[in-house]
């Protein structure tokens, strides 16, 4: 039984489930000589990208790992020749938005209960650390609470992509970008907002 | 003549990407006040999501990524990572188990398990660094793991086991080392292929001998010797298959070897409860071990994907690149025999010869 990763191209849905087939024969490949060394060098120009814009949701090192390789091991069972594929790349980077978007929404209610492991950038005061956990827990709040493609297209821009990458992962005209991201920007600013407004008025019953 | 305002989505497209916002639309931006406040009211949103979404550079090695999707393609299906509590990889399903078993065939999966959960790759090289060894270096080295002398000679068995001053390591391998009648042989024998080179330098004949090496795992156990960190701890580390290719003098000189190509596997280690800089740390601080190489080692920058290439006395090293990655290039001092390494395709690549660097690295590039 493997992982199933049903994807609709306008970032609509996304739905994890158990699919019949065998697992990804990852090891198989190198154990077959070269037999799938396309796809070893698909993995290693997306993998970055895909790890990257995980962690633009998930904020943390190890679940962002864990949203790169299943998305990844997806992959190579969708696209047995990824780099002859002309829609292999823009597949993940969505699946990797989508994915990590889903696993943010099961966890909402369970904040921080556990030390995360961050990319090492984090700063080094109890003080420093306690605000970026809390704007991570916010961020991560309100891009669960965002339209699906204003999510996404703010986590694939923000990973680095650029307009045209973004235009093609997420299959728009290019000239959209501009618009989808301006529109959920500023969806994300209400959102930060409004949980900020909430919080303050639930402050002074507390 | 009258210009419209400009839409949101080009002024937000202005602050990233500016040289593909239409000329008209940047003049008008830059004298229309209304567009002017709206730019900056975009300016702010983006520059705050920014700030709050941009992830820092991945960090994680590919090479390790690589591995870890291998062993979990090849082990049992989680089922989604992505909908319970934060969690280290490895994270099983316990309903995977199934209620219907006894509590003997349970208690072995556990086991099982508990092992491979606590499984992390240490050292997976992807690329070489020259270090210089001097004669004083090699014999202690070589006496940290008994491996001198009449020692090394139990490694010449396909399995066995020995002790160690911190514990005991044992090892097998796939098979012996052989030659095999042709490249096509030696392929099939272990999976590694080889590319020979279509132009050869002057003096250097044709194919002449083919060989395999088979696949050495080797497990060291760390008793309490080894310290708190690292006791009770397991390194496993591969190496192999491989494939050599030697050839003949083309002057129809016999007994010399002016050039052979090798690729191997590279070594990979995995580590039950130790990480990188543990073993490191305790392997570089043992007796032994002589301090400039030591000091050495400590500067890689990445350990675990770094192999280091001794440079021996006398010889020069070099870096250049072979086939997009970096090779140590080393030349003897009368620059009369040299060899190149890097790691490309999962494989340590060796080609050394009777050859001058620059022969030497023409056939390296025609290999790589």
């Amino acid at each position: 039984m493997g992982v199933g990763i049903e994807l609709v191209h306008d970032g609509t849905a996304a739905e994890i489930g158990p699919t019949t087939g065998g697992a990804p024969s990852v090891g198989a490949a190198r154990a077959d000589g070269r037999a799938h060394g396309g796809f070893e060098r698909f993995f290693h120009e997306q993998y970055p990208v895909v790890l990257r814009i995980a962690y633009g949701v998930v904020r943390d090192a190890h679940l962002a790992e864990d949203v790169a390789q299943d998305v990844l091991i997806a992959a190579q069972r969708r696209f047995p020749d990824p780099l002859g594929s002309s829609h292999a790349a823009a597949w993940v980077r969505v699946a990797a938005s989508h994915l990590a978007l889903n696993s943010v929404r099961g966890r909402r209610r369970r904040e921080d209960r556990h030390g995360r492991a961050r990319m090492p950038c984090a700063p080094a005061g109890p003080e420093e650390i306690a605000v970026v956990r809390e704007e991570e827990s916010q961020l991560r709040a309100a891009l669960a609470r965002l339209p699906r493609h204003s999510a996404t297209v703010l986590v694939l821009r923000h990973s680095g992509l650029s307009y045209a990458e973004v235009a093609e992962s997420m299959g728009v005209k290019i000239g959209q970008v501009g618009t989808m991201l301006r529109r959920a920007e500023a969806a994300l600013r209400k959102e930060l907002t409004r949980k900020e407004v909430d919080r303050d008025v639930r402050a002074p019953r507390s | 003549m009258y210009a419209r305002h400009v839409p949101d989505g080009r002024l937000r497209r202005l602050l990233d990407e500016p040289f593909a916002v239409p000329d008209r639309d940047v003049a008008h931006a830059g004298r229309c006040t209304r567009c002017r406040a709206r730019l900056e009211a975009i300016a702010g949103d983006a520059s705050s999501a920014r700030r709050l979404v941009a992830a820092p550079a991945a960090v994680q090695d590919l090479d390790v990524a690589w591995t870890d999707l291998a062993a979990r393609a090849a082990g049992p299906r989680r089922v989604a990572a992505l909908r319970g509590a934060p969690r280290r990889r490895w994270r099983l399903a316990g309903t995977s188990l199934g209620t219907g078993a006894s509590v003997a065939a349970v208690s072995v999966a556990v086991a099982g398990i508990a092992a491979a959960a606590t499984l992390t790759t240490v050292f997976a090289p992807t690329a070489v660094v020259p270090v210089p060894v001097s004669k004083a270096d090699l014999q202690p080295l070589a006496a940290l793991l008994r491996l001198a002398k009449g020692s090394a000679n139990a490694f010449a068995q396909p399995s066995g086991s020995s002790a160690l001053p911190f514990g005991t390591v044992s090892w097998s391998s796939s098979g012996h080392g052989e030659k095999v009648a042709s490249l096509a042989a030696a392929e099939a024998a272990t999976g590694v292929t080889v590319s020979l080179p279509a132009t050869l330098p002057a003096g250097v004949g044709a194919p002449s001998s083919y060989f395999v090496a088979p696949k050495l795992t080797a497990t060291v156990d760390f008793d309490s010797s080894a310290g708190a960190a690292l006791s009770g701890s397991t390194l496993v580390v591969t190496i192999g298959p491989g494939v050599a290719v030697s050839y003949s003098g083309s002057g129809g000189v016999s007994g010399v070897v002016p050039l052979a190509v090798a690729a191997v596997e590279r070594p990979v280690a995995t580590s039950s409860g130790a990480t990188t800089s543990e073993l490191e740390s305790f392997l570089l601080s043992q007796p032994g071990v002589p301090s400039d190489l030591a000091g050495e080692l400590r500067l890689l920058a990445n350990p675990s994907t770094t192999l280091p290439v001794p440079v021996p006395p006398g010889a020069s090293s070099s870096t250049v690149t072979v086939d997009g990655s970096q090779a140590v290039v080393l030349t003897d001092q009368s620059r009369v025999a040299s060899g190149a390494v890097w790691v490309g395709g999962g494989d340590v690549h060796v080609v050394a010869g009777l050859l001058d660097a620059k022969d030497l690295l023409g056939v390296a590039r025609q290999v790589g």
